[in-house]
């Protein structure tokens, strides 16, 4: 018995290391490695005992447990999408985008790659670090799509149900074979939550219950200077499930995603740069064009404007964005860049595979409150991007997906908030259509950025975005009163249009802790 | 507990306010702001003229120099109340603020106060200067014509620096401009001396070290505005407002000579940056202090954070008491002062100048809530728990009318608190 199991162990063990060969961090981590096997403290007598002794001393040996936790996150495990419909779906919307970006290229009499002209890449090259004064027309140029758009496709999904009686609103999502969790198994998954134990974001001042901290957030950054200083990842995701204090978030989320910026990534981003300053790609002025409409006009986030030019450029060029989301994504455009020739003329478009829909940017701006070197953001950003936020605009079966989490919110709207439910039906409003841009934004923009980040924290900590749906039902919960007293689509609206008071936290537990 | 509580039912009520008891308030005022009057008509007061029984004016400072001078003779009651000190112009012209805190720093030096401590410093290029550890919080500065020599021997320490020249009576960034030569300062005195400009010759202007090295955000200068409650000068009581703002100049700062003119690079008044091309009308170039607290905790860490805004109140206090001795305390007046005050990239707080009357004209949504929010906050603050004006309250507002203001300083409740200490330790001792 034990011999299977030791020779199971031996088997994982050998492909974690054929894997970890194909990583980008192998080479410089096997030298570090052969450097400490020379240093002295390596015994040639008891070679393994030694080494795993001064691996630890090194921290070489965190390294590569984060490498193997990190890895095994970007595992995907779900293969097809089991429902043909909702492949059928994506990929007919997929193609309406590109007809959409195709005609837009063709009005414009512009196309859709070309090498950028030198005068223009100089000009680019030397306002680099303040493109809010690179002048453009934008004037002819529009979002590709909005998440309302976005929703109305969503919203055809259930539509294969062929009869549904008079008085069924025809809009629900309940209609998709989709398994969602109940808000008893969201207080399994969010267990210290539902237990009401203390967390970050209800009062810092509260008392600590551990001994030799005034409060609540002295202990807590107390904790974290210690997780941080460990850096092992899984030990800062569970720590983050309680929350980060501000002055440690920025190190910690990096550690918890491994999205530390070194020379490599340094190389790589400065790659990107290259090949935004040298291919005009038409999706370049939808970038500038979303900065411009979303992070420019907001008071939360105008200053960093020209941070975010470069982070979201950057991004539309990083194939390794696309070969991380590929099996939701489809296949990319592949476009012939106009004024080159030879073997590499062609280009998937955009690289990245991402076509920006209107607030795009907003994955990226709360960020700006975590690091102002424009390579942290960037990865930080990046990794956020392809760990959870893809899911909420691309159609597909998971569980973490967009129509899961609208089906989520449906599902506890009807079963939590059964006045309100109704109230939505009597005055024919589909309730996913006032809090469908939330979802899909993952409230940025919505929130200010302190909750925001609080709000993050968690979809860290329990690796999960479900508390995305739940926090749009608590904030419906909590303003409802006003919504009863209203019964249009823009009187809701107007009703849940300002969330600058609510606190996030507090309200979130409330709703997880059992009444 | 509480401020979260607070929170929670300010939120309930969203945006709606919670209707507040109804007194006979008469009120008079010289100017029609919005987020005045609709303060005003909330409460359900009534305006009547100022010649009539008011309670409660809103002045300008200008009307309330007129009502304080000799000749209006007016006399008010126990139950009036007006929003100015007489001679506020103590901390708000910027020659005599500058004046107050020098004359301020003396004083405690004579009386060997450990404030008054002094060390040398090494400046930006080098130089080694004498200056005040714990109030040296204005730039260098001299007023001029009067202490030009003074000047120029400060100019020859370090002839590289920048000086930024404004004139001691006018506001908004009028009349302001950087100069980096002496011989700029001698051509502008001949001229401003010229015959065709003898409005100019009688001015008097401040010339102060100019900031050169201000922190910036997405490579933006920016400087804060705060707001400043003060209800008495002796003993002290003052309260900083938590909503100040950040002004943002509209393109990047940048130190070369060839943009010394160009006031969009150096100047952060709203007044001047409305004019430059890439003036936003949505957020008007201004972010939250509640927002740069958040960004400087998140990238340059909490110690440091905390000790920047520790120094900011530390400076608003210290200024207050520089001029609390010749401040004419009349117990009806009360003031809200506009703080302007500009960061360094060592994250060291500067006084700018303080503003007597700071606007109350509101550029965008969010100014427009927040300069309600002042203006309701400071009613509360200022009134008696039964809401009608009287100068012989005491003048402690409980912390739930304090609203967003913190308490900065009360005289009052300190010697209060030391009393008590003094006969608690008293007592213990005895045992």
């Amino acid at each position: 018995m034990e011999d299977i199991k030791d020779d199971a162990i031996h088997h994982t063990a050998m492909k974690l290391a054929e894997e970890i060969k194909n990583l980008s961090i192998y080479k410089s981590f096997y030298s570090d490695v052969q450097k400490l096997v020379s240093s002295p403290n390596v015994k040639k007598e008891d070679f393994k005992q030694t080494l795993q002794q001064a691996m630890k001393e090194k921290g070489l040996d965190t390294k590569l447990r984060n490498t193997v936790f990190h890895w095994v996150r970007t595992q995907n495990k779900n293969k097809l999408d089991p429902l043909t419909s909702l492949s059928k779906a994506s990929a007919q919307w997929e193609k309406r985008i590109h007809k959409s970006l195709n005609s837009m290229c063709s009005d414009l009499e512009t196309s859709l790659a070309k090498i950028r002209p030198q005068t223009e890449h100089e000009e680019l090259a030397e306002k680099w670090n303040e493109l809010s004064t690179y002048s453009l027309d934008l004037s002819k140029y529009r979002p590709v799509y909005a998440p309302k758009d976005f929703l109305d496709v969503l919203l055809t999904l259930s539509g294969y149900v062929p009869f549904t009686r008079e008085d069924e609103p025809k809009w629900e999502f309940a209609h998709l074979p989709l398994q969602v969790k109940n808000l008893d198994q969201l207080r399994k998954t969010y267990v210290e939550w539902a237990n009401g134990e203390p967390l970050l974001g209800v009062n810092p001042n509260m008392p600590s219950i551990v001994q030799g901290f005034a409060t609540l957030e002295a202990e807590r950054i107390a904790l974290g200077e210690r997780v941080a200083a460990l850096g092992y990842a899984p030990v800062i995701q569970e720590y983050l499930k309680k929350g980060s204090p501000q002055c440690l978030r920025a190190r910690l989320w990096s550690q918890v995603l491994g999205a530390e910026v070194k020379q490599q990534q340094t190389n790589y981003f400065n790659q990107l740069k290259k090949s935004v300053l040298e291919v005009d790609l038409m999706i370049d002025k939808l970038i500038f064009k979303d900065v411009q409409l979303t992070a420019s006009n907001d008071d939360q986030y105008f200053v960093f404007e020209d941070l975010l030019y470069q982070v979201m450029l950057c991004f539309s060029r990083d194939s390794e964005v696309l070969s991380a989301v590929r099996s939701l994504a489809g296949a990319a455009l592949t476009v012939a860049v106009k004024g080159r020739h030879g073997p590499d003329c062609l280009t998937a478009f955009p690289p990245s595979g991402v076509i920006p829909f209107h607030g795009f940017t907003m994955y990226a701006t709360p960020f700006c409150y975590l690091y102002d070197e424009p390579v942290q953001l960037y990865y930080i950003f990046r990794a956020f991007y392809m760990r959870y936020w893809h899911r909420l605009h691309y159609i597909s079966t998971h569980p973490q997906g967009i129509v899961s989490l609208c089906l989520l919110y449906e599902r506890l709207l009807e079963a939590n908030e059964p006045l309100l439910w109704i109230h939505f039906r009597n005055i024919n409003v589909n309730p996913i259509r006032v809090v469908f841009k939330w979802l899909m934004r993952a409230f940025s923009g919505h929130l200010p950025p302190d909750q925001l980040l609080l709000l993050w924290d968690a979809i860290l900590g329990y690796d999960c975005l479900e508390i995305l749906p739940l926090l749009a039902i608590s904030i419906l919960s909590f303003r409802k009163e006003n919504i009863f007293q209203v019964n249009t689509l823009q009187n809701v609206d107007a009703v849940l249009a300002d969330l600058s008071t609510i606190s996030v936290i507090p309200l979130l537990q409330l709703a997880l802790m059992k009444p | 507990m509480n401020t979260e509580s607070k929170k929670m039912a300010t939120s309930i009520y969203g945006r709606v306010n919670a209707p507040v008891e109804r007194c006979r308030v008469n009120f008079c005022t010289d100017m029609e702001k919005s987020v005045l009057m609709s303060n005003f008509e909330r409460r359900g007061w009534h305006q009547v003229g100022p010649d009539d029984e008011w309670n409660f004016y809103w002045a300008s400072t200008q009307t309330c120099r007129n009502l304080f001078s000799v000749e209006s003779g007016y006399r008010m009651n126990d139950n009036q109340i007006i929003n100015h000190f007489p001679n506020h112009y103590e901390l708000s012209r910027k020659d005599l603020l500058v004046k107050n805190i020098k004359r301020y720093r003396k004083e405690l030096e004579r009386d060997g106060s450990p404030l008054a401590e002094k060390a040398e410093v090494v400046l930006h290029g080098g130089q080694v200067v004498t200056r005040y550890v714990h109030l040296d919080f204005i730039p260098v500065t001299f007023v001029l014509p009067a202490d030009y020599n003074m000047f120029v021997e400060e100019y020859r320490k370090s002839p590289q620096s920048t000086w930024i020249m404004k004139p001691c009576g006018k506001s908004q960034g009028t009349g302001i401009f950087l100069i980096n030569k002496l011989s700029k300062l001698k051509k502008w005195s001949r001229e401003a001396k010229a015959p065709f400009h003898p409005q100019l010759s009688k001015e008097s202007y401040v010339i102060s070290r100019y900031i050169d090295n201000p922190l910036l955000i997405g490579g933006k200068k920016f400087d804060l505005r705060l707001y400043v409650l003060v209800t008495s000068f002796r003993p002290l009581k003052a309260y900083l407002f938590q909503l100040g703002f950040c002004r943002f100049c509209t393109v990047k700062y940048d130190t070369s000579v060839t943009e010394l003119d160009n006031m969009y690079v150096h100047l952060t008044n709203v007044s001047v940056q409305k004019h430059g091309g890439d003036y936003n009308n949505i957020h008007g170039g201004k972010m939250s202090v509640q927002n740069l607290r958040l960004f400087l905790e998140g990238t340059r860490g909490r110690a440091v954070t905390e000790k920047l805004f520790a120094s900011i109140q530390w400076l608003i206090v210290h200024s207050l008491k520089a001029v609390s001795s010749v401040m004419a305390n009349d117990r009806h007046c009360f003031e809200c002062y506009g703080y302007d005050i500009i960061i360094d990239n060592q994250l060291k707080p500067w006084l700018v100048e303080v503003n007597a009357s700071p606007s109350l004209t509101s550029t965008t949504v969010n100014d427009r809530i927040m300069k309600y929010k002042l203006i309701d906050n400071i009613l509360t603050a200022v009134l008696p728990p039964d809401g009608i004006p009287d100068v012989r309250w005491n003048k402690v507002p409980n912390s739930e009318a304090l609203g967003n203001f913190d308490l900065l300083i009360d005289e009052d409740l300190m010697e209060k608190e030391e009393s008590a200490n003094a006969t608690g330790k008293g007592s213990k001792n005895k045992k």
